[in-house]
């Protein structure tokens, strides 16, 4: 987050072009073109508000994830990046005192029409910062949602398991103990059952949210490349503070400040040529 | 050359010394521009060694004077050979670097007129120690000492009252402290015989109390805690379950004769007594419950969540097992306090004195759920302020047997408790 003790030699005072509105300081925002009614978006935001109490946590958001593709999510903490994935999940009404105004879209579907929100839950995988192993064994920790929903099939779990710990590059440091306790990982191991988890539920679309911030440079790589394969298969939503990892990775990029989305668009154009100057400053270190 | 004080070496210096000095105090230095040669020549020939001592110059009037510097250094000067600052002046806040820096230094300031020692005043070359507590770091270490030992005198005061009561009614309950005493009924309202119908009718009070308190109170916690939005409802049950906690017990008795007795026709029973103890041991239950849901993190609920569980089904594999313990901890708590209390069963069921058949089936239960009944603490408060003649020793062995039986329920609970924190998982 930057602070306004880091004097900036060219521009704008940073800080000062944090707080305000972008509106007052840029140019107009050109507004994003609906494309909720676009059939092929697997994700589409349209024109959402969330509020924490009066608390404005996201404001005026507008854009769309293309299927089969990475779609990554970048800015400063409090920008509202974790926020905007519980939408797409509804976990935001686990959060007393948060409304969302303006319609998310999964698959055609306003989320918040749902009446039953576990089909939707299960198509959208999960995976927070820090890492959450259940206290239960890592078979179980894996098996977990399957069960919940119904699968009972020893040989089908087991197949299963090891299938979603090979993808989270988990399986070879943990199959000679699978009935250990999953808690009792450390916290890197602990992060990857978190995304073999995620996987387990054969997700449409996987959320990731800072998910390398606990894991070393190298089993980073190594999930990075599983993302890149299962990009055939899923969508991913990716938040980053590591700029350069959305650079690598995503191929839509977005870039969220202050609650509100300064730019969206193909990660190339985004990282070269940004309409806007905060986002130039962003993705090139000035600040963030 | 010095005479050697542990880790201090002591050098002695006199106008009165001669050159064949070497420092001792017999044959003390000239002049303190000698010592310090001294000095450098000895740390020359240590070359590398990074053991410096502590050093002493003492000033006496002639040689074999006063043997010990009196008072405090008149210069006080440090070295740390592991001090990175540059400028250093021997000070405490830049110390020299070595022995012999310290020796040059010293020359110089000697011969500037600004180190001049008179006879016995001393000047003091310290190892500067870079763990020496300062004031404030002691006076932390001491109030730290003290808080441990008042919070530590206040727990073990906490044993000697336990250990008091249990002594003194075991001494004076010795005499009739008998398995017949356990095992036979009361006779003659209480004056002979045994406990065993008091003993059975409080078995049963807490038996059927816990199995009303205990559904209702878990499933109310885990509502409440688990379910419920933060609204005003959700408010106001916590309003009523922190008020009913502090309802005095007595008072309970008397919504129990009036609620169960007469309103719901029970009449004066094992029944209504018992409904009358779970509506006492419930907010303890709820809150107990609660703390205990409360303590599992909410990382596991939203993992859960995530993974399209329910809020049931996340309760019932990942919050309950983990919480379990400290539930049962504030149930099995309860039912020592239902097994103790008085007041709510005086008007709802508990009698004075019951007459018991000699033989039979009736004689090992001798109460119905919908009759009257005798209790251990009613029976402790009727032998002791009722019946005349009662011997003192069967008033007593009523009492070691109540606190027995509370004791042996806690006791079990503790082990129960270990034994499930022994599982917990995380």
């Amino acid at each position: 987050m930057v602070t306004s003790s880091q004097p900036v030699s060219r521009g704008p005072r940073l800080s000062a072009t944090l707080k305000s509105p972008i509106s007052s300081r840029d140019a107009p925002m050109p507004k994003v073109p609906t494309t909720a009614a676009d059939p092929t978006a697997k994700i589409a935001f349209d024109d959402v508000d969330v509020y924490y109490g009066s608390h404005k946590a996201l404001q005026d958001l507008s854009f769309t994830v293309r299927p089969n593709t990475i779609f990554g999510i970048i800015g400063p903490s409090n920008s509202g990046k974790t926020t905007l994935l519980k939408c797409i999940n509804r976990t935001l009404d686990f959060v007393p005192g948060a409304r969302i105004e303006g319609r998310v879209i999964v698959d055609g579907k306003d989320v918040a029409r749902m009446r039953n929100v576990l089909p939707l839950r299960r198509r959208v995988g999960m995976v927070f910062p820090l890492p959450v192993g259940l206290p239960m064994s890592i078979y179980d920790n894996v098996a977990y949602a399957p069960r919940m929903a119904g699968l009972r099939n020893r040989v089908d779990l087991d197949q299963l398991v090891e299938k979603c710990l090979r993808q989270s590059a988990l399986w070879d440091e943990v199959k000679d103990r699978m009935q250990m306790l999953g808690t009792k990982l450390s916290g890197g191991q602990q992060q990857r059952l978190t995304l073999a988890r995620a996987l387990s539920m054969r997700p449409e679309i996987l959320c990731l949210d800072e998910f390398s911030i606990a894991i070393d440079p190298v089993t980073t790589m190594k999930i990075e490349d599983v993302l890149i394969e299962l990009k055939n298969e899923i969508t991913i939503v990716l938040v980053t503070n590591l700029v350069q990892q959305a650079h690598r990775l995503a191929d839509d990029t977005a870039f969220l400040n202050n609650s509100r989305l300064v730019e969206v668009g193909p990660t190339e154009r985004i990282f070269t040529k940004p309409e806007h100057q905060l986002t130039l400053d962003y993705v090139s270190g000035k600040f963030g | 050359m010095t005479e050697q004080h542990a880790d201090t070496s002591v050098l002695f210096v006199s106008s009165r010394g001669n050159a064949d000095a070497d420092g001792s105090i017999e044959r003390p230095y000239d002049s303190l521009d000698r010592a310090l040669a001294a000095i450098q020549d000895q740390s020359e020939r240590q070359n590398g060694d990074h053991v410096v001592p502590d050093l002493k110059i003492v000033c006496i009037e002639r040689p074999g004077g006063k043997l010990r510097p009196v008072g405090p250094a008149r210069y006080r000067f440090f070295i740390d050979p592991y001090q990175s600052g540059d400028a250093p002046d021997g000070s405490e806040a830049a110390p020299w670097k070595s022995l012999d820096q310290a020796a040059r230094e010293l020359a110089v300031l000697h011969r500037d007129g600004r180190l001049t020692l008179q006879p016995g005043e001393h000047l003091a070359l310290a190892r500067h120690k870079v763990f020496a507590a300062t004031p404030i770091e002691r006076k932390k270490k001491r109030t730290e000492w003290i808080a441990q030992s008042i919070f530590c005198v206040m727990a073990f005061s906490l044993v000697a009252p336990v250990v008091a009561i249990l002594a003194y009614l075991t001494y004076q309950a010795w005499p009739a402290l008998t398995a017949e005493f356990l095992f036979s009924n009361p006779v003659e309202m209480g004056r002979a015989g045994g406990i065993w119908a008091p003993l059975v009718g409080t078995f049963m009070l807490v038996l059927v109390t816990m199995l009303l308190a205990t559904p209702i109170g878990v499933l109310a916690g885990v509502y409440l805690n688990e379910y419920a939005p933060d609204n005003w409802v959700t408010r106001i049950v916590n309003l009523a379950v922190v008020n009913l906690a502090g309802v005095p017990s007595i008072v309970h008795g008397l919504f129990g004769f009036g609620a169960f007795v007469m309103f719901a026709g029970i009449g004066k029973s094992v029944f209504a007594a018992s409904c009358t103890l779970a509506v006492m041991t419930l907010p303890v239950i709820i809150t107990s419950t609660r703390e205990a849901l409360a303590s599992v993190p909410r990382n596991f609920r939203e993992a859960c969540w995530n993974m399209g569980a329910t809020r049931w089904q996340t309760i019932r594999t990942v919050v309950l097992p983990n919480s379990i313990s400290g539930m049962l901890t504030g149930v099995i708590l309860q039912v020592s306090r239902a097994a103790g209390e008085t007041a709510p069963i005086l008007f709802t069921g508990a009698a004075i004195f019951l007459p018991v058949p000699e033989s039979g089936w009736e004689s090992f239960l001798p109460f119905g759920l919908d009759q009257p009944f005798m209790a251990l603490s009613m029976h402790l408060f009727t032998v002791r302020t009722q019946i005349a003649n009662v011997p003192e020793s069967m008033q007593f062995a009523t009492a070691v047997v109540l606190i027995g039986l509370v004791l042996a329920v806690n006791s079990a609970s503790i082990a129960f408790r270990v034994y499930l924190r022994s599982r917990k998982k995380w």
